[in-house]
């Protein structure tokens, strides 16, 4: 790999190549079966996969009454994947299916009432003639590439999306208005530039009989560094796994603001200013080569740029990294001794490390951690996280054979950001200002699939919203009518949720499995990758799309397409529910990491690159460092005089996946309002009682949350909720009051230098209390 | 010997799993219980040590899932538990299972 050849897959280590993996034996598939009957039900086995969200994939059965009526939701006992386990999310799914404001016909709007409600229900047949319509108006006007395709995270669209890039012939495709690509591409682009591919905790997740296989150890330690796992299940990772390991011996490190319950379960737990992650790892990287704790034999074979790596740490003395996270110095030495003692340790990192604008680097600064200390592919250290079965042809759409595509005719919108020209991805930042006529590139149309931008992710909400409503078209294709869709959607498009559909599960490293169909479908909905292909059979023909359309669309013969490369059918995956590839350590000794076969990563050198090579030949830093967010009380102390408190948003909450599960009561009920923790400590400075409602507010906007106060959380940091809207208001009332407690208001859309990486995680703020 | 429910509490991630689980099975609104969390802390007992733990306790709807023990499976809470921290089993034979320095509740 060089830097004249990284293609987007490339660069995301999702390559995975074309190679026919075997399957891992597993001696019950034979007698598994995906239906019986069990008294007055009808059971259906299945992956729980979207819509409603998450990015796991749990074994599922669903009851289905007489009546062909989805009734109740179980885990599935046999599947090893959640061993019978559902979490609240699934457990409600009846409730999302049969929800009364579940949008179940498509419908058209006049662009000169967007914003209002003043929708009129239409056929499908309709839907396709005006976006048909309305697309090809934008093609023949401004270009292919004025056509944005947004999808948010979580729903299985994000592996059909860039096949729908393919349709339209644009290159504009990825998360609508996530400024800096923040979530995971900046953790993945800086590894992908150091050793090639990615890597997840071994949690013996990549094995069917779990922890009893006799291959597998339990990590001595994890090093949960801003993530909240049992919460977040971020990044097909179920948090609980690492409950499950803690009960086998495993002891936690957490690097949190806020005392989670991981980190009241650590052994060492570092209530660090967010922010300042990096520092922390170049400091834990200090110790670990002072005290010699390194592993010299991975160091000295398998790694290039230790001698700059070492002259690079050298000044992020624990003593000087203690006064920059606002830690004590002591715990710096222990943490780095254990994870530089542990026979396996593994890191669990969170979107925190994306959430500071050099959060580019703060993911390549962990993983030096992790090579330092010789855990890739290692037995209770870190596996190998290529997607299972070489299935990024649907998960990335990089199969141009199959649908030729204009889309690579035309730059696409990068902002002249480095990091993102060089992966092909387009920065939501200069869309953004594209879309509101401040920077030169044209944006009219929008595609925005289970994306609701207003409500959560996009970073200064009304200036999206202001954007969206004066472009030429917007196709907004979801299950509810959201904030988003209200406020700018000429054409909804009413989507199924799993249980109505067949899919795979797909893009999992672990494993693959089948989406498998328990009802009929639920008014006219049609699934994500249905609507998809039904505009490649528009935009690209019937030969090249030939499964169909409407309720004609051979839903199975599509899936069994996207197998081809499997050695494996449909029919095959769908008896078995889930299939899981053959699992081996050490990989890169014996040349099956490698697109070329040979031993080692996938970098120039051929080793993991503490010293990018590539970064060094694109003019960007070839090593990790760290830097001061842009808003601190350290780089902008006279902004903190106005504004004291550092604001980190996002935290993840329990029955919520983002700005999902507003409507669903037993969810709601958890958690009913935004809320925005403080210490007390700090409470009392402003005179904030628990439960009073406060504005939070900075130089670029305000919002309205409820205090809750609580000593778990750093003094001087307020975290505040993110995502919410309000279903049972009024569609006109602020598109369901959606910018009244969007925590984004206070956010800028602006990344770091490179185009990667974000504040959502680290701005000033003040708050003070509100009468409501 | 009558059946009991064991806590495991000191993996109990407080996630709500099982109250919802019961909720969905005996049919409860939000705001009525088969099983309800309770919380200690977050206390800090000394410089490095805290206590912020979870512990469900079931009510007097709860009738540990007759129904389902019968038909051969778990409770609801029990199945679906995130943490795998809950047990059903005869109370001596779950009372046998404490006193090994791990911290159980168990409701009879
Ligand atoms: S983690 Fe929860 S919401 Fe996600 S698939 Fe599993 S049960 Fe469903
Ligand atoms: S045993 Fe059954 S009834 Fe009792 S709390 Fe658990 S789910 Fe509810
Ligand atoms: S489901 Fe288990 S882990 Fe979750 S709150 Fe209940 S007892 Fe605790």
């Amino acid at each position: 790999m060089t830097a004249e050849n990284i293609g987007q897959n490339a660069s995301l280590g999702m390559s995975g190549g074309s190679r026919v993996v075997p399957m891992q034996a597993d001696p019950a598939a034979s007698g598994r079966v995906d239906t019986w009957q069990e008294g007055e039900f009808t059971v259906v086995r299945g992956n729980a996969r979207t819509a409603p969200g998450c990015h796991d994939n749990c074994g599922i059965l669903m009851y289905i009454d007489k009546d062909g009526k989805l009734d109740h939701v179980e885990g599935d006992p046999e599947d090893p994947y959640n061993q019978g386990r559902l979490c609240l999310r699934c457990l409600t799914l009846p409730d999302v299916v049969y929800h009364e404001d579940r949008q179940l016909h498509p419908m058209k709007r006049d662009r000169a009432d967007r914003g209002k409600d003043k929708w009129e229900r239409i056929t499908w047949e309709e839907a396709y003639e005006i976006i048909e319509r309305e697309i090809r108006a934008v093609q023949e006007k401004y270009g292919s590439h004025a056509i944005q395709v947004f999808c948010g995270t979580g729903r299985d669209i994000v592996g059909y999306h860039p096949m729908l890039a393919n349709i339209l012939d644009t290159p504009n495709q990825g998360m609508g208005f996530l400024s800096g690509q923040g979530c995971y591409v900046p953790r993945m682009f800086c590894t992908t530039m150091k050793m090639g591919s990615l890597y997840t905790g071994d949690y013996s997740q990549n094995w069917i009989d779990r922890y009893d296989n006799p291959n597998w150890v339990r990590p001595d330690y994890v090093l949960v560094w801003g993530n909240n796992p049992v919460v977040a299940n971020s990044d097909g990772t179920l948090g609980h796994w690492i409950v499950e390991c803690m009960k086998r011996g495993t002891k936690l490190i957490t690097i949190d603001p806020k005392l989670t319950w991981c980190a009241a379960h650590s052994e060492y737990w570092l209530q660090v200013r967010p922010g300042t992650d990096s520092a922390l790892a170049l400091a834990l990287g200090h110790v670990i080569v002072k005290e010699d704790l390194y592993d010299h034999e991975f160091v000295e074979c398998w790694t290039y740029g230790f001698d700059q790596y070492a002259e690079n740490v050298e000044e992020w003395t624990p003593a000087r990294v203690a006064g920059i996270c606002d830690i004590d110095e002591d715990l710096i030495w222990a943490a780095a001794c254990a994870i530089g003692n542990a026979d396996g340790w593994a890191l669990q990192w969170g979107v925190a490390l994306d959430h500071t604008a050099e959060g580019f680097y703060s993911g390549a600064s962990c993983y030096d951690l992790v090579a330092l200390t010789g855990q890739f592919d290692k037995p209770g250290g870190m596996v190998c996280g290529m997607p299972a079965f070489g299935l990024p042809v649907t998960w990335i759409g990089s199969d141009t054979d199959w649908i030729p595509t204009k889309r690579d005719d035309h730059p696409h919108i990068h902002g002249d950001y480095p990091a993102l020209k060089m992966i092909g991805m387009p920065s939501p930042d200069a869309t953004l200002d594209a879309l509101c006529g401040e920077y030169d590139y044209p944006v009219k149309a929008c595609i925005l699939q289970t994306n609701n931008c207003l409500s959560n992710m996009g970073a200064q909400p009304e200036r999206i919203a202001e954007g969206l409503m004066n472009d030429d078209f917007n196709l907004v294709i979801d299950l509810w009518m959201t904030p988003t869709a209200m406020a700018c959607a000429d054409v909804f498009l009413p989507v199924t949720t799993f249980p109505e559909r067949f899919g795979l599960t797909g893009h999992q490293p672990y494993r693959t499995g089948a989406i498998n169909k328990a009802i009929e479908r639920v008014g006219e909905c049609r699934s994500d990758p249905q609507i998809v292909t039904e505009l490649g059979r528009i935009f690209k023909g019937e030969d090249v799309f030939p499964w169909g359309e409407g309720d004609a669309w051979d839903e199975e013969g599509f899936y069994g397409y996207l197998l081809r490369n499997t050695g494996f059918t449909w029919d095959d995956l769908k008896a078995r529910t889930w299939a899981y590839p053959e699992m081996k350590y050490y990989r890169y000794k014996t040349g099956e990491i490698r697109d070329d076969g040979q031993p080692g990563f996938n970098t120039p050198s051929g080793r993991y690159e503490f010293y990018s090579l590539i970064l060094a030949q694109m003019g960007m830093r070839p090593l990790a460092f760290y830097e001061e967010p842009p808003e601190s009380p350290v780089s902008r102390p006279d902004l903190a005089e106005e504004y004291p408190l550092v604001l980190t948003t996002g935290a993840r909450q329990w029955g919520f996946f983002h700005s999902e599960g507003r409507q669903i009561p037993h969810l709601r009920a958890i958690h009913p309002e935004p809320e925005v923790t403080i210490n007390p400590a700090d409470a009392a400075r402003y005179g904030i009682s628990d439960g009073d409602w406060v504005r939070i507010e900075n130089q670029y906007g305000s919002c309205v949350q409820k205090a809750k106060l609580d000593i778990r959380l750093k003094q001087g940091v307020v975290s505040a909720d993110h995502g919410w809207w309000f279903p049972e208001r009024g569609r006109e009332d602020g598109f369901f009051g959606t910018f009244e407690s969007n925590i984004n208001n206070c956010v800028p859309m602006r990344p770091g230098s490179t185009g990667l990486g974000n504040s959502y995680k680290s701005v000033l703020c003040k708050i003070y209390k509100v009468e409501r | 010997m009558k059946n009991a429910i064991l806590v495991n509490y000191e993996y109990c991630t407080g996630c709500h799993t099982c109250e919802v689980a019961c909720q969905k099975h005996l049919g409860l609104e939000p705001g009525k219980y088969g099983i309800k969390l309770t919380q200690i802390g977050p206390d800090q007992i000394s410089e490095r040590k805290w206590q912020y733990e979870f512990v469900p306790v079931p009510t007097d709807r709860c009738n540990l899932c007759a129904e389902r023990a019968e038909a051969g499976k778990l409770p609801m809470c029990v199945q679906h538990c995130q943490a795998g921290c809950m047990e059903l089993g005869p109370v001596a034979e779950l009372a046998a299972k404490m006193g090994d320095g791990g911290k159980y509740a168990l409701f009879a």
